[in-house]
């Protein structure tokens, strides 16, 4: 060690004689070869790519205009033969809106059915282009589709927490359940959770982290559920076994009430 | 439409030539049945009849009465598309010249209502014999609430009881039903109810109601749970009424006034019930279905509807033009499918509860109840414009 700082202490006398910019214009241009090779690799990747994004949107372009024309030539082409009316009258009362028609069905199916197809081969000739591209990251690609697939689970699995959300307080309100709101706002959240799990598990993030809160979640969602039902209805529950208690003999002889009201018959 | 006054004596009809009379008895309890053989036995003591039954007869159990074997029913407390389908396929087979189809408590009408069913049917041109029956206060409400109104404002029909389960019909009649039966079971609705009033009203046949007189017992849906069984009947209607909507919004003019029912002697003795509970669910609803209410109603409504909110039992009442609007809109609901239509129909419960309560409060007060279901027929009636606006033009129209 010691002779090592005898040598530096001997040489930098007359190392000091030469420019410090030396150093730092070499510096420089390897940054800027690097920076360059960077941009060069980007565009070559870009302009490898460009042909699969160029035919991902023709195919796209072509179908949907194709789609569109075929969708036009059925509209025009059913109710000519005034299929909906020949429909009705073999199938009879059918329940569509006014705005399905099944003339309006039947082109709105074919059109995205075209859209559709065009998605396909577009995507087909990205890959194409895709795999030739061996600079791009390799979990790009999949990790889009995925993306799609979670969008997918999110949209369902709002509709679904929508749905079950409002059957609950309706249920709940015409059965006189006082906590019809909560009970419907449990449930919705209870669907909304399980949906963002699987969301966060399509797209591989989180790992144990998102099980566990998932686990933890609703596990106490249900058990908030469970408290505030069981204490809420306690009295009801007691009361409702009471009546079935007494009164299970007679209810299979007198026809029933249908309803609030002793004396109210509905039907 | 012609309205005959209740039968008084038992005559013996003209009948048509060529066949006998059919008699088709629903799936119904031995006891039932057998009551509803004796009437039949008594109600045509001479003539041959034909009484088709789901249930095992010997065939000389009631010797003017020819039994036949009918095709396996379930026990339903109205009659199904499979009933009508079922009748016209007997009548056809047994060249029957008119049918009478009776419901499981056919067994409690006097026998001369029987006959002047049958005797509507046999004598020519009436094709759809309709009884009235005098049911006793506070009962059939959904049909006094939602049926009646609504077949009479759209289908220009007097007839009070559009879901009747004892009915003549004559041999169209019968087939005409039963393609509108065919139609519902190939979509696969065999047990869905048929509207007879509207088929023969669309198709131009001659309908004739006739007091009946008192019925205690009126068929009941087997379960308790109105909250089941408004939706199926009234989303039954909803898309019947969807289904010959280019009928109903033509101008037609309803036939003269029938004399209206008496109230019956128990009207005066019975308590009212108890409204408690109705109105609860009625405020909760409102609590809780405003956001779904305001979906389908517009702002005059639920105005009305925030005021009823706040009104004591005592002086809890509904307006009728406000129900009326009320029930067309769920109507007009039912046909764009803004919500799910099971959603929807739970969401008319609170508002029939809250209806029921009104009506029960009214006719506390001394007001007859046919007098008052009357009045929210004539709301029906003058609101039809409105109904037919907002049908074709809904977004014009929407709140």
């Amino acid at each position: 060690m010691q002779n090592m700082l005898a040598v530096l202490l001997q040489s930098s006398p007359n190392q000091s004689s030469q420019p410090l910019y030396a150093d730092n214009t070499s510096i420089w241009a390897h940054m800027s070869g690097a920076l360059h090779q960077s941009l060069y690799r980007v565009l070559s990747l870009l302009i490898s790519i460009l042909p699969g994004i160029l035919a991902f949107l023709l195919a796209l372009a072509v179908f949907t205009l194709f789609g569109m024309g075929v969708s036009a030539l059925l509209r025009r082409g059913l109710a000519l033969i005034r299929f909906d009316e020949h429909l009705s009258r073999t199938r009879g009362n059918i329940d569509w809106a006014p705005s399905t028609s099944p003339t309006a069905l039947i082109a709105r199916v074919s059109f995205w059915g075209f859209v559709l197809l065009g998605l396909i081969i577009g995507v087909s000739a990205f890959d194409a282009s895709y795999a030739t591209a061996t600079m791009l990251p390799s979990s790009l690609l999949p990790y889009l589709t995925r993306i799609v697939g979670a969008a997918l689970l999110l949209i369902a699995g709002t509709l679904v927490a929508r749905f079950l959300a409002r059957s609950v307080l309706i249920g709940a309100v015409n059965e006189q359940l006082q906590y019809a709101r909560f009970l419907s706002l449990g449930i919705k959240w209870l669907v909304l959770v399980l949906t963002a799990a699987m969301v966060l598990d399509h797209l591989q993030m989180g790992g144990n982290v998102v099980a566990l809160a998932f686990g933890i979640l609703f596990g106490g969602i249900v058990l908030t559920l469970a408290l505030a039902v069981g204490l809420g209805s306690r009295d009801l529950v007691s009361r409702s076994l009471e009546s079935r208690g007494e009164h299970s003999g007679e209810r299979s002889a007198t026809p029933p009430t249908a309803g609030p009201g002793d004396s109210i018959r509905h039907f | 439409m012609a309205t005959t006054d209740p039968a008084s004596e038992i005559t013996a009809a003209s009948v048509r030539p060529g066949g006998e009379l059919l008699v088709l008895l629903a799936a119904m309890t031995p006891e039932q049945l057998e009551r509803a053989l004796a009437n039949l036995t008594t109600s045509f003591p001479a003539e041959g009849v034909l009484v088709a039954s789901p249930s095992a007869l010997p065939a000389d159990s009631h010797p003017p009465l020819r039994i036949v074997a009918a095709p396996a029913a379930n026990a339903s407390w109205t009659l199904t598309a499979a009933d009508f389908a079922s009748a016209h396929q007997l009548a056809d087979k047994n060249k029957a010249a008119a049918i009478l189809m009776l419901g499981p408590e056919s067994g409690g009408l006097a026998p001369s209502a029987i006959r002047a069913l049958a005797n509507a049917v046999l004598t020519a041109p009436t094709d759809l014999a309709v009884p009235c029956y005098e049911l006793p206060p506070h009962a059939g409400l959904v049909n006094s609430a939602i049926l009646y109104p609504l077949t009479r404002a759209l289908f220009a029909s007097r007839v009070r009881f559009p879901l009747a389960v004892d009915l003549g019909l004559s041999l169209r009649m019968a087939e005409r039903l039963s393609g509108a039966a065919h139609r519902l079971t190939m979509l696969n609705q065999g047990e869905a109810p048929l509207w007879p009033i509207n088929e023969a009203t669309v198709a131009g046949f001659t309908i004739d109601q006739l007091d009946v007189g008192l019925l205690r017992a009126q068929p009941q849906p087997a379960g308790p749970d109105l909250s089941t069984i408004l939706p199926l009947v009234a989303g039954s209607l909803f898309s019947d009424i969807d289904a010959k909507a280019a009928f109903w919004q033509r101008f037609r003019v309803l036939p003269p006034a029938r004399n209206l029912l008496s109230i019956p002697e128990a009207a005066s003795t019975d308590a009212a019930p108890d409204i408690a509970p109705m109105l609860q669910t009625f405020r909760l609803a409102y609590s809780n279905l405003y956001e779904i209410w305001s979906l389908v109603l517009p702002p005059t409504s639920l105005l009305g509807l925030k005021r009823l909110s706040t009104t004591g039992a005592a002086d809890f009442l509904m307006p009728e033009p406000l129900w009326a609007r009320i029930v067309f809109d769920f109507l007009l609901a039912h046909r764009l499918r803004i919500i799910n239509r099971g959603h929807l129909l739970g969401a008319l419960i609170p508002l029939y509860l809250a209806w029921v309560a009104s009506h029960i409060n009214i006719t506390a007060s001394g007001i007859d109840p046919e007098s008052h279901i009357e009045a929210v027929a004539a709301a029906f009636e003058a609101e039809k414009t409105y109904i037919v606006s907002r049908w074709r033009w809904p977004d014009r129209f929407n709140p």
